[in-house]
């Protein structure tokens, strides 16, 4: 896979009053083309100081920066042009329609106006706001706006869309609807680099993630690998103890190699396996042939909470919640 | 050229906002028809101690006004800064390859167009209650009043983009604002104040604008104050609007 962003060592601080804060502290990313890749962490983490730095925004402190082939540093111009950012504002004009707000950000990436105005009338039809193309962007609802801070972000056909905090304020249904969008674009071949709090959106949505905490990355990986390799599945296992089945089923489990962890709690075995759906009729199997019945059975697959808890040791939930501090 | 155009489609962009919030429309019209309603009269009585005539006390006074409508314009231009800094307006900008200067004049052009609308308004109301008109002169005015509305619209957004708050840049541009009005001679000419605020009022930049707007407006170009001051506004003006583009260029957070 080709890397279209490359960051190596890549820092910021910022002056406050109580001497300088390091925002990000030697961030380095490699995000292939067409991937959807997501930075999750909770706010103040340092993600969408990353982003941008990333968006020529913000200068770097040092560290390098490579978006589309281009360093970020030295040739901010031709980054613009290659690169689409929707911030958490949006920043639509809203005493403009849609369509004017289309076609005017369409010249200033230098589209003449016969193009641009067909990509706009493209793009509202893409995104489900044909009807409200003409109407002021004040009366738009809140799913509608984002779509057009989305349309706008990509109205230059850029290589890649940066998205910061795309689902903040939306409903779940607008949320999910959103999540279409971003799979349909990333499906004609533009890479999507996105910041969230969600755990779910990093989950459902990115294709690979990167976990931020206090300005470091913390875990890289799939979803799914970073949730393998925190504890694996977890399965509850409740059984009639019958006979000593209790002991039995113990002695039986734990001298499986693919248990990691075993432990009791009344009736019920709790134990931790690298792949719950795999190992799990293996071990049925096996506890029917000793005459162990069960009870019930559970299996419930770790998030990523839980990766986040173990590499921090604290809760995203929490982390998000105690802090004040904005996403600067 | 990129830039002229980069200019143009936010020129268009500003111009279509203000017209489409009349507020700002009825603002901008109303401040300096009720200096001239409400201000002007009570000249008329202490004319013999300004030595003019009845009817040339806007000789006076218009250009004071014209100036300090020229200033509260672009001084102004801040709040709408801090507005579209909030509404993320800027940033979304920031990230295009349009040309940083041009995100800071167009705008301000925009401004200045509106201006002199106004300007050409009051103008009209005054001449209707006995002002001279000298169109030379007032053509002259218009650049003087041009170069002064850039330089501190410049001024105001550079200031909103470093304080980034409603609250700081209010303090920041009213605490300034007031003293540059007072030692201008804005309403009453400071030639009329003690020496001390004569003397002061020769490191103030509006003070130069508003003596030469009064030759200006009555038509005589030989007087020193008229070269010195577009030579103060204009290399002033350059100044902050050079300082303003970088601010673009570097606006953190």
């Amino acid at each position: 896979m080709e890397a279209i962003i490359s960051t190596t060592d890549l820092r910021k601080q910022f002056p406050s009053r109580r001497g300088p804060v390091e925002a990000v502290r030697g961030v380095s990313i490699e995000v292939g083309q067409g991937e959807i890749f997501g930075f999750l962490g909770p706010n103040g983490a340092g993600k969408t100081t990353t982003l941008r730095m990333l968006t020529t925004l913000l200068p770097i402190d040092s560290g390098r920066a490579l978006v589309a082939g281009l360093d970020v540093a030295r040739k901010p111009k031709q980054v613009r042009q290659r690169i689409g950012y929707v911030s958490q504002l949006g920043g639509a004009d809203e005493l403009a329609t849609g369509r004017e707000n289309l076609i005017l950000q369409g010249r200033l990436y230098g589209g003449d106006r016969v193009s641009v105005t067909s990509r706009a009338k493209l793009l509202m039809e893409i995104l489900d706001l044909n009807e409200f193309a003409d109407r002021r962007v004040k009366t738009y609802s809140g799913g509608q706006r984002r779509r057009l801070d989305v349309a706008l972000g990509i109205v230059h056909e850029p290589e890649v869309l940066f998205l910061d905090e795309p689902s903040t304020g939306l409903d779940p249904q607008n949320r999910a609807n959103l999540w279409e969008h971003v799979r349909s674009l990333r499906s004609r071949g533009t890479t999507i680099f996105l910041t969230t709090h969600y755990l779910e959106e990093a989950d459902t949505l990115c294709d690979r993630i990167m976990i931020m905490d206090h300005g470091r990355i913390v875990a890289e990986g799939t979803p799914r690998d970073l949730k393998r390799q925190v504890s694996g599945d977890s399965v509850l296992l409740s059984l009639h103890d019958e006979d000593g089945a209790l002991a039995r089923a113990r002695l039986l489990i734990s001298a499986q190699p693919y248990v990691r962890e075993l432990t009791t709690d009344g009736d019920q075995l709790r134990l931790y396996i690298e792949d719950g759906s795999a190992a799990l009729p293996g071990l049925l199997r096996l506890l029917d042939a000793e005459g162990i019945t069960l009870k019930s059975i559970s299996l419930s697959e770790p998030t990523l909470d839980d990766v986040f808890l173990h590499q921090t040791g604290h809760s995203l939930r929490d982390a998000g919640a105690g802090t004040t501090e904005t996403a600067a | 050229m990129k830039t002229l155009r980069d200019i143009g489609l936010l020129f268009q962009r500003y111009t279509m906002q203000m017209l489409r919030n009349p507020v700002w429309l009825f603002v901008g019209f109303s401040s300096p028809v009720l200096y001239l309603a409400l201000f002007t009269p009570m000249l008329k009585h202490i004319a013999p101690s300004l030595g003019v005539r009845g009817g040339g006390v806007l000789e006076i006074f218009l250009p004071g006004i014209l100036c300090l409508l020229a200033f509260a314009s672009g001084s102004g231009m801040g709040f709408n800064t801090i507005f579209e800094l909030q509404a993320g307006v800027v940033e979304r900008f920031r990230v295009t390859p349009a040309s940083r200067f041009a995100i800071l004049i167009g705008p301000i052009l925009s401004g200045l167009m509106m201006m002199v609308v106004f300007d050409a308004v009051v103008v009209a109301i005054a001449v209707g209650v006995g002002f001279q008109m000298h169109w030379l002169g007032l053509a002259a005015l218009a650049v003087l009043l041009g170069l002064l509305a850039a330089l501190t619209a410049a001024f105001s957004t550079a200031t909103a983009l470093v304080t980034k708050d409603i609250s700081s840049f209010a303090a920041i541009i009213n605490g300034i604002n007031l003293p540059i009005l007072l030692l201008a001679g804005v309403l009453l000419p400071i030639s009329f104040g003690p020496l001390w605020m004569r003397v002061v009022a020769h490191f103030n930049p509006l003070y130069y604008a508003v003596q030469a707007s009064r030759f200006l407006a009555a038509g005589s170009f030989g007087a020193p104050a008229v070269w010195q001051g577009f030579v103060v506004l204009a290399s002033l003006c350059a100044l902050v609007v050079f300082w303003a583009t970088r601010v673009f260029r570097k606006a953190v957070a």
